[in-house]
């Protein structure tokens, strides 16, 4: 009771926002590894050879499709964090953000060209490199 | 005190001079609470005014200085003998929309006197990289001391 009272008469009146408008909250590096695996995963079932009949030939086809559209996925959410969230005080403190963003890019670019595997694992690798500068910024990897 | 009539322990004070002495020792103490009152004013006038802008922060901007929900006194009359200077908290209006208030840091003061704010964790601050400098004429006051939570009362800086 009194306690409340006294909460009530010390209770501020104003707010001072030491704000941020970017939404800092909405950014996360998972939509870019959902990319990477599947652009792996593609690699691996165009590589079992899987026949000759239309609906193998049809899906043949529907791996490769989709092994292109997450390649550009992998680019597009890489670029947003990259190009949206990060601050120079980021770049500061990882002088290799932009080196890794661009070797992304590049490596996006060959698992579209590809079918390598080992091209489609270092896709994964350089992006997981990328998740972890991000969530380091943010103070830890939320647990899945 | 000693009821005695007059004269009649040699050496003892002659009442008047005792009165005399008394009238000086309350002289002595009304100068005394004076001064104090005096040198109490301003600091109470201040925490005063300050409270009438008590202010919650919200934001993570000005870490690890202010945490959010912190509560502080904010001085509206602390830039009126000086303008603000480098380092010195701020409580400004949004440039972009001044119904609601900033805390930030001054980081430079330009010719004209227009300050560059910025967040004690730039990493996560909207400041004057984004909308500029601001008027020092605008600055609503000073934030210095933090009444809330107990454990971290006292003065900010």
């Amino acid at each position: 009771m009194l306690r409340e009272r006294i909460a009530a008469v010390a209770r501020p009146r104003h707010t001072v926002h030491a704000h941020c408008d970017i939404p800092c909250g909405i950014y996360d590096p998972h939509g870019a590894e959902i990319g990477a695996r599947t652009v792996a995963r593609m690699v691996e079932l165009i590589n079992q050879n899987l026949g000759d009949d239309p609906n193998q030939r049809n899906q043949f086809i529907r791996c490769v499709a989709v092994k292109e559209q997450h390649a550009e996925i992998v680019k597009h959410e890489v670029r947003v964090i990259w190009g949206d969230y990060f601050k120079p005080e980021h770049v500061e403190k990882y002088p290799q953000l932009h080196d890794l963003v661009w070797r992304i890019m590049k490596q996006a670019g060959k698992c579209r060209q590809t079918v390598d595997a080992q091209a489609a694992a270092e896709l994964q690798a350089l992006v997981k490199q990328f998740a972890d500068i991000f969530w380091e910024t943010k103070g830890g990897r939320p647990q899945a | 005190m000693s009821g005695l009539p007059r004269g009649a322990c040699p050496g003892s004070p002659n009442p008047d001079d005792l009165n005399r002495a008394r009238f000086r020792a309350g002289i002595r103490f009304g100068i005394g609470v004076a001064a104090v009152v005096v040198a109490l004013a301003p600091p109470v006038a201040r925490i005063l005014a300050s409270w009438r802008l008590r202010s919650a922060v919200e934001g993570m901007s000005m870490r690890p200085t202010l945490e959010p929900g912190d509560w502080l006194l904010v001085d509206p009359g602390a830039y009126a003998s000086r303008p603000p200077r480098v380092a010195d908290l701020v409580a400004v209006p949004d440039p972009g929309e001044p119904s609601r208030w900033l805390v930030k840091r001054v980081v430079d003061v330009d010719a004209d006197g227009r300050l560059e704010l910025r967040g004690d964790n730039p990493a996560e601050s909207t400041d004057s990289r984004t909308f500029g400098t601001v008027d020092a004429a605008t600055v609503i006051g000073r934030p210095w001391a933090r009444y809330w939570p107990v454990r971290r009362v006292g003065r900010v800086r």
